[in-house]
């Protein structure tokens, strides 16, 4: 047997359907959320329609690609850490409005995706992101898109490519900050069409160029929020070098001691056997 | 029904309203901001916000999410009127010019961007008129989220998103003892004299905090799996591929209108009509999904009188707003120039009234009950997941 904990966990199978899903909803999700620099002018008649559609486009793609991650078998102490590591990162989120500077939200994203897997890592994605805006009253337009980005940073870190000790540590700082900093850019676009006064010059613009938009969405972004992207990034980058070794530890134990992957077989009861009194096997 | 009328003496017995009604009657009053750019009729959807949610909104700590929300459309409306006075593209010579910021001339990569210049009332008062919008759209999600209480929302997901559900249960269930549980383990470090402070004593609390909410998720697990967790309702293997394939399908759908959407040279029918038999496809696929779940109701939510006429005004309102706008343009969206005050027209005055008089049509809510909170720790897991979701 190998050395306990080197083996990847998949604490939630992605079938080659759901594999195939994901693909297809990461290119929409990035549509939904790109799309005020490749939308061709007059394509709707209102400028508040594309927003709407995307929203509620995005809203069902996400719906869709948990009903088929659900399909392919959620088993119970999988769904527990969600709801677990959900309420860890719900409890954090609040912690670091609180603090100017200080953005929390990401770090156990990455670890667990690191550790769980993919599929777990879109999993927790959207289920922290549901349950603290339960929590905290936030359910709005906005919860979709928040649930997609997280999502994509856990699926993302779960596709890292392998490697251990120190190397591991620096790859997955580096990857948080960069999440920090794509996750931030990303939200930003979905209110910047519409957050913006239509006058100023850092708005978007329908029907502008590619160019144009691009250069103006760079300048709103720095004057925005590059702040809080950076704090985000650094946040990322700290916590996971400071705490990263020992949380990986503490999630790899978890995995191990939960066996996801624990093969369950079945015998055919040979009628010549003594019955085996025991009962079931739990689990 | 009965619950609901007027008892003999006149008082309502209280209970809580639907939570669909609530977002329903929200979501009106948001189309209707949406449709006005007149500020009396912005400032009176905020002001009948208001009302209804002092008259029925609960105790319950979602119900003081809305303060967020108006902080936060303050928040906006400052917003707008700074970008719009620094980034501000000119004024035209109509305009009356409050000030000039100086002009900060751009390098040539900078082309299209203009930085200071004159700042006239009427831009910023645009400004403060479309951040008002904006800012009652905001409102109304918070009334929204105020009002309805989100725990009972929760039940009308999907089947298919059952999983979902029962995550955010599950978290809403273990935050208090994740509280609970970091006083515990600061408690363990002053006793043992650990005094480090800010990021060294991330660890110290981190890791044991989190051990500890594995500990519990694994036996919120066992707890889960002997009560029948995992058991698939009606699906057979055939209905099973089927979902499959229709959630496939929906995506790939969805993937073809969004291609025919943003290429403005793709046939017709990529375009929206792809995009509407995806979305079919996977409504279709969720709704086949949901038969993997069984799920059986403890009190159910009823739908009754008061919810039909919440919901019921609110769309009044709303089909009276949609109406006025093809002969009382002016009166919901009045001009800047000339500068003037803005009328009050009667029909939508009327109409965001109608979506007040839910104050009175809702029944009162339910008064705060003295109910033990689920606070053991290492009681039942499963008991607890259920008394969460009552």
């Amino acid at each position: 047997m190998s050395r306990p904990g080197l083996r990847p966990v998949t604490a939630i199978r992605l079938p080659a359907r759901s594999v195939a899903a994901l693909c297809v909803a990461t290119v929409i999700g990035l549509v939904c959320f790109l799309w005020p620099f490749v939308l061709p002018p007059n394509r709707f008649g209102t400028s508040y329609t594309p927003p709407l559609m995307f929203g509620v486009l995005l809203l069902l793609v996400v719906a869709v690609v948990f009903a088929g991650i659900a399909e392919g078998g959620i088993d119970s102490k999988a769904l527990a850490m969600l709801g677990v590591l959900s309420a860890v990162n719900a409890g954090l989120r609040p912690l670091g409005a609180g603090t100017a500077g200080i953005e929390t939200e990401l770090f156990v994203l990455v670890l667990a995706g690191r550790v769980f897997g993919p599929g777990f890592g879109f999993a927790l994605g959207c289920t922290s992101l549901f349950a603290s805006a339960i929590i905290t009253g936030g359910v709005g337009p906005w919860m979709p898109y928040q649930m997609f980005g997280c999502a994509l940073v856990g699926l993302f870190a779960g596709l890292l490519p392998r490697c251990r000790g120190r190397a591991e540590i620096a790859l997955l700082m580096a990857y948080g900050a960069f999440a920090g900093y794509a996750y931030g850019f990303l939200l930003n676009l979905q209110f910047w069409p519409f957050a913006v006064d239509p006058g100023s010059s850092l708005s978007y613009h329908p029907g502008a160029s590619f160019a144009q938009q691009w250069h103006r969405y760079l300048l709103f972004d720095g004057a925005t929020s590059l702040g809080w992207d950076t704090g985000r990034a650094v946040t990322n980058l700290v916590v996971i070098g400071l705490v990263g070794p020992a949380m990986l530890a503490t999630f790899r134990r978890a995995a191990r001691r939960a066996a996801f992957e624990a093969p369950a077989t079945f015998e055919p009861a040979l009628s010549a056997a003594p019955v085996d009194r025991r009962g079931p096997a739990p689990g | 029904m009965r619950a609901s009328l007027p008892s003999p003496d006149g008082r309502r017995v209280p209970r809580a309203l639907h939570p669909l009604a609530w977002w329903f009657w929200a979501l009106c009053l948001a189309v209707a901001a949406d449709r006005t750019s007149n500020p009396l009729l912005l400032l009176l959807i905020l002001a009948v916000l208001g009302f209804v949610l002092v008259r029925r909104r609960t105790t319950a700590p979602w119900a003081r999410a809305f303060k967020y929300y108006l902080a936060l459309a303050l928040v906006v409306i400052v917003l707008r009127l700074a970008f719009r006075m620094v980034f501000g593209s000119g004024a035209t010579p109509a305009d009356h010019v409050l000030f000039r910021l100086p002009h900060i001339p751009m390098p040539s990569w900078y082309s299209g961007i203009s930085l200071g210049g004159p700042v006239s009332l009427e831009a910023l008062l645009s400004a403060a008129v479309d951040g008002l919008r904006l800012a009652t759209l905001l409102c109304c999600i918070g009334a929204a989220n105020a009002l309805a209480n989100p725990r009972r929302a929760l039940r009308l997901l999907p089947g298919a998103l059952y999983e979902l559900g029962v995550a955010a249960v599950v978290s809403i269930t273990v935050a208090p003892q994740l509280v609970e549980s970091v006083q515990r383990v600061g408690r363990a470090r002053r006793l043992r004299a650990g005094r480090a402070k800010g990021l060294r004593a991330l660890r110290a609390i981190a890791i044991p905090v989190l051990e500890d909410a594995f500990e519990r998720s694994l036996h919120l697990a066992a707890a889960m799996d002997s009560r029948g967790y995992g058991r698939t309702g009606r699906a057979t293997g055939r209905s099973r591929r089927l979902t499959g394939a229709l959630l496939l399908l929906g995506l790939l759908g969805l993937c073809a209108g969004a291609y025919g959407l943003l290429d403005g040279s793709a046939p017709r029918f990529l375009g929206v009509p792809a995009i509407g038999v995806g979305a079919a496809c996977c409504v279709g696929g969720v709704v086949l999904g949901g038969r993997r779940v069984s799920r059986s109701h403890y009190r159910p939510d009823p739908w009754r009188l008061p919810e039909w006429l919440v919901a019921g005004c609110a769309l009044a309102g709303v089909v009276l707003i949609y109406a006025t706008t093809s002969y009382d343009a002016a009166g919901l969206t009045p001009s800047l120039y000339p500068l003037a005050f803005p009328p009050l027209p009667v029909l939508p005055t009327v109409a965001i009234l109608l979506a007040a008089t839910a104050a009175f049509t809702a029944p009162p809510p339910p008064q705060p009950s003295v109910r033990p909170r689920p606070q053991r720790v290492d009681g039942d897991p499963a008991r607890t997941l259920t008394a969460a979701t009552r």
